[in-house]
């Protein structure tokens, strides 16, 4: 890239002056980013109050069996103590090798692996193809691109509701599939088309961000690449490999973990479409909502538990992803 | 751009002052004023609720010292929603509360035990069944409210036509189906794959999916595999439609009873009104209620549903009198009549069968059922049970699994909601 | 590894060429006609598909009865809106997407204002403990929030913030300011310093140059972010239902689903009310589409 420059004071960094002590340099430090940490201040507030405490004790309740039975509550005046006891790791250890660890978890947990590649892959895959349709000069290419954005800006129990009208079994898509001589699955119900059904609805409502993202990187890339590449010759193809594909490299690193953070964690198209009933549709957020909120009495420490390994996979998948691009390239926000 | 800069700030500002005026939930009991209590009805907003508002009215007419504030809460979600506001701040006085969440909100200690309270001034008027399935612990936390159970419903023409009557046991429908579609060319019966609708089949063995009393999950023993074994033999054979897994299957089989495309099936008293708006049962008359066939022990049973009125332990003491008025209220006799009247609910009390409301064919039908119904055990967990088996029965009835390997899953998964339960 | 660009245009017109022959090449930039149909044929088949539940909800939403949905076919024969009147009349529609409004609103305000800080503070003062910040932002996204609804239904109570729209609005921004915080990072990254050092040159305190010098030039960025942000916020369910109690609070989230009660689902208006929904949202959108694309572009999601 370019130099490193301190962008506060303009300086180049390298010129080294003599360091001042630690006293005089955390004054120093404190006057020069004041303001900083002012602006800052509001996000970490609300984000520590609301988020971080919550989740520091939402990770103390996994090591404890509280449930909806057990925790304490404030009834009027009557405060009752909570009786959850501390069980140490029992809840993962649970999870992860107990009785029926395979059917909870380890199911689960790859279906919830091969939803999130499958869903990124379409949605990074048709948004770019999207993408490089729209990046024309065509006509009514504004109206194109409204309308496919669409699927992103009407709100998810919006449009997860129309699509399980159209799912169902007498729904319009089977009835177009049988109109045309086609098998008509049993989407909602058959547990391989339920999740052909899930990845489908998902990639329908995800692909339009990509596609924008994408489209975006694509109108950044310099014009001159393109046309250095035409004068040597570049068949179509070539281009799009050496000039198009690297152009976009940051673009797509970052909506692609991006895409990979949310489509794990997504919540409200498997909801949605099948509530509490699919067990083999559902991916570990959701069935840690069902833990949690789906039954009497409510699990919370064992919901917990899943969410905190959620994070776990997360936290090192994107460590690993972090380490791979660092390889190729130097300054990037993540 | 500076005007840009003072639109913000005025769209910030007057958000904020929404944010505000939003702010102020608590409405303040002036000293000496009226004393406002907060009910969250779990009923149908379009169809159930307002005849509750207007009852509302009535009451704050009667009693200028009280308002009540009438809050509307999806069904969905009331559960957990009141779960949660009851262990912390914000929960309503008074909750229509459905009978399968009464144990867990008494054990945790969110409901006022009513007994010997002007909520229960009438006690022996209720059924005594659904007094017994409202306490937890020898106390009573819930005043019945609304009552449902589940009846054989049959198309009384269709019956006539075949000339078959209302079968006593499940052998009997098996024969009356075959019967009817011998003689009309429809269907006979068609059956349920949700977990509720088998606990007839439970009952007509004497059994049910946990015994609460011995702390043992029962839905693997020899009585359950039979009642279940039954229950799939129903969908196959002459006259019986086969089993509809799909989403939308209640829907399915509401439609076809209501246009007359089957003869039979098991059903309860909210569709009352939708019964008579199909084809079939244009003229009321011909929709016939029964008890739910027996089992092979002789004996027939339904699950009993309903909601009960509950008040919350942590209200303020004034709060707390004026719902138990409330709840008195609107569980009197000319209460229930007009609800019974208005909404097609079955009334909780002997009295409010009142020629006027027992002049409703489907509520007399199903008044006469009530007594087949079976009380809910207190059992905090209960509800949820019915989860495991409704992810198990249909793949059972689509063939996809065998009847012994969907009660194995069946039974591991209660064993986990009910951890203290031996097998 | 691409140089960023602060250019926004759409792509570079090549400069007319005089002096091609008279064979008409096609331009890059430009397709063949064949070309060009394909791509105008693949691009419609893609706006049907996007376009299709919705409009079959608009069309199932014309049928009056709640069975309706089990036979579309009959619709044709009876299509009337008298599932919309009866929704803007007899229902608290109006109530539930005031509410929605102003929470979307709301979020969208405190939201991008809170990103634009956060961002512009990250990108050009690299305080100590701002790769850590910016990790924890990240980090924040990866855990499923729904699961600690109780801890913070009573952190929120004991802040008398449950039932209230700031509450729900704070609720929300934790979800909507790490992205948008992120982006603006990555937008601000783009914009050369010589601004910051033209405002400090002029007297200005590092509030000042943010304020008038530039956000004005990061709206593509902002819009964005305001984009996100009013969708996330109006899309909610999970937390919309647990923290609003007075039901004239509701959003229009809950109040979807206040027409499915325990036994009984009157498809039909919920179908008039999807329909309803999405209409202000699809305004929103217009107005913010244009700099959609040039907000994601030149940095924004380059990081």
């Amino acid at each position: 890239m370019t130099v490193a420059i301190d962008r506060a004071t303009g300086k180049r960094r390298g010129d080294r002056a003599p360091r001042p002590g630690p006293g005089s340099r955390l004054k120093r430090g404190y006057q020069k980013y004041w303001y900083a940490y002012a602006m800052i201040a509001p996000v970490a507030l609300v984000l520590g109050v609301i988020v971080l405490y919550p989740l520091a004790y939402g990770f103390y309740l996994t090591l404890t069996d509280a449930d909806s039975l057990n925790s304490a509550r404030t009834i009027g005046v009557n405060e009752i103590e909570a009786t959850y006891k501390f069980i140490g790791i029992d809840n993962y250890a649970d999870i992860l090798w107990g009785e029926t660890a395979y059917d909870r978890f380890w199911s689960k947990f790859i279906w919830t692996i091969v939803w999130t590649a499958a869903c990124v892959a379409l949605h990074y895959g048709i948004g770019l193809g999207l993408a490089l349709l729209l990046n024309q000069k065509l006509r009514g290419r504004t109206l194109y691109r409204l309308v496919l954005i669409l699927p992103w800006a009407v709100p998810t129990f919006v449009t997860v509701f129309g699509w399980r009208f159209m799912l169902a079994d007498a729904g319009i898509i089977n009835s177009a599939l049988d109109f045309l001589g086609l098998p008509t699955p049993a989407w909602l119900e058959d547990s391989f088309w339920q999740r052909f059904a899930a990845i489908m609805v998902n990639t329908w409502c995800g692909v339009p961000f990509m596609m924008i993202s994408l489209l975006g990187g694509l109108q950044s890339i310099d014009a001159s690449l393109y046309e250095a590449a035409e004068m040597d010759g570049a068949t179509a193809w070539q281009r799009f490999r050496h000039v198009t594909l690297p152009g976009l490299r940051s673009v797509s690193s970052t909506v692609v973990l991006l895409g990979i953070i949310w489509t794990f964690n997504q919540f409200a198209v498997i909801f949605l479409l099948f509530g509490n009933t699919a067990p083999d549709a559902q991916i570990l957020v959701t069935w840690a909502y069902q833990l949690g909120f789906g039954q009497q009495p409510r699990e919370f420490a064992e919901s917990a538990a899943y969410g905190m390994l959620l994070l776990a996979i997360l936290v090192v998948f994107t460590s690993f992803y972090r380490r791979w691009l660092n390889r190729n390239e130097q300054q990037l926000a993540i | 751009m500076r005007r840009g800069i003072a639109a913000t700030a005025l769209v910030a500002s007057l958000a904020l002052a929404a944010t505000a005026c939003g702010g102020d939930s608590d409405s303040g009991d002036k000293a000496g004023g009226p004393v406002t209590i907060t009910w969250w009805d779990t009923s149908n907003a379009t169809n159930e609720a307002p005849t509750y508002q207007a009852l509302v009215k009535e009451f704050e007419a009667a009693n200028k010292d009280i308002k009540v504030k009438f809050v509307n809460v999806p069904f969905d979600q009331a559960q957990n929603k009141f779960d949660t506001a009851a262990g912390s701040k914000g929960a309503p006085d008074v909750l229509r509360s459905e009978v399968g969440w009464t144990p867990a909100f008494a054990k945790k200690g969110f409901f006022l035990p009513l007994d010997g309270t002007e909520a229960l001034a009438e006690q022996d008027k209720f059924k005594s069944n659904l007094l017994e399935q409202a306490k937890y612990e020898g106390k009573t936390y819930g005043v019945p409210f609304t009552t449902d159970t589940l009846a054989f419903v049959y198309n009384k023409e269709l019956f006539e036509k075949a000339g078959v009557e209302a079968p006593k046991t499940w052998d009997d429908l098996k024969k009356a189906a075959a019967t009817v579609k011998d003689k009309t060319g429809v269907d006979g019966y068609w059956g349920s794959t949700a977990g509720y609708y088998a606990q007839p089949f439970l009952y007509g063995e004497g059994t049910d999916m946990v015994d609460a009393d011995a702390k043992k999950v029962t839905v693997k023993s020899p009585e359950a595999e039979k009642a279940y074994g039954t229950w799939l033999s129903l969908f196959k054979g002459k006259g019986l439609h086969k089993a509809d897994v799909t989403a939308d299957a209640y829907a399915h089989i509401q439609d076809a009873f209501v246009n007359g495309k089957v003869a039979s099936i098991i059903q309860g008293p909210w569709e009352i009104t939708n019964f008579y708006k199909g084809s079939a049962f244009k003229d009321k008359n011909n929709l016939g209620i029964a008890t739910v066939p027996a089992g092979s022990t002789g004996k027939a049973g339904a699950p009993t549903g309903g909601h009960n009125l509950s008040v919350y332990a942590g209200s303020t003491k004034e709060k707390q009198e004026a719902a138990l008025k409330f709840v008195n209220f609107m569980t009197s006799a000319k209460a229930q009549e007009t609800i019974a009247l208005k909404n097609s609910t079955l009334p909780t009390r002997d009295d409010a069968y009142t020629d006027k409301v027992k002049a409703d064919p489907g509520i007399a039908g199903y008044q006469t059922v009530l007594s087949a119904a079976q009380p809910r055990p207190a059992l905090p967990e209960y509800s949820s049970l019915w989860g495991p088996m409704d992810d198990e029965l249909p793949q059972i009835a689509g063939g996809k699994e065998s009847l012994d390997k969907g009660l194995g899953d069946a039974e591991t998964a209660i064993a986990k909601l009910v951890p203290d339960f031996s097998k | 590894m691409s140089t960023p660009t602060v250019t926004t245009t759409a792509p570079a017109d090549r400069p007319a060429d005089d002096s091609t022959p008279p064979r008409r090449t096609p331009r890059r930039g430009e397709s063949g006609p064949l070309a060009r149909l394909a791509s105008h044929g693949i691009l419609t088949v893609a706006s049907l598909i996007a376009l299709f539940p919705v409009a079959w909800l608009v069309f199932l939403s014309l049928g009056p009865d709640k069975d309706d949905y089990l036979r579309p076919g009959a619709i044709w024969g009876k299509m009337t809106l008298d599932n919309y009147s009866f929704v803007l009349q007899n229902t608290s529609f109006f109530d539930w997407l005031k509410s929605s409004l102003i929470v979307s609103l709301g979020t969208t305000v405190i939201g991008v204002m809170v990103a634009a800080t956060t961002g512009y503070a990250v990108s050009r003062m690299r305080f100590p403990g701002y790769k850590k910040f910016m990790w924890v932002l990240l980090l924040t996204q990866m855990f499923p929030v729904a699961v600690l609804m109780v801890p913070m239904y009573q952190i929120l109570s004991d802040l008398q913030l449950v039932d209230s729209y700031l509450g729900l609005i704070l609720v929300y921004c934790t979800t909507a300011v790490p992205y948008c915080a992120w982006l603006m990072k990555g937008y601000f990254d783009t914009i050369p310093f010589e601004i910051d050092e033209a405002g400090r040159v002029d007297g200005l305190t590092p509030f000042g140059t943010f304020a008038r010098l530039i956000l004005p030039l990061a709206k593509p960025g902002l819009a964005v972010a305001a984009f996100y942000s009013f969708i996330t916020a109006f899309g909610e369910v999970a937390f919309a239902t647990t923290f609003m109690l007075d039901d004239e609070k509701y959003t229009l989230a809950v109040g979807l689903q206040s027409f499915v009660s325990e036994h009984d689902a009157q498809r039909n208006l919920m179908a008039a009310t999807a329909v309803l929904i999405a209409i202000p949202v699809s305004a929103f959108f217009y107005l913010v589409q244009k700099n959609l694309v040039t907000g994601l572009t030149a940095g924004g999601t380059k990081g």
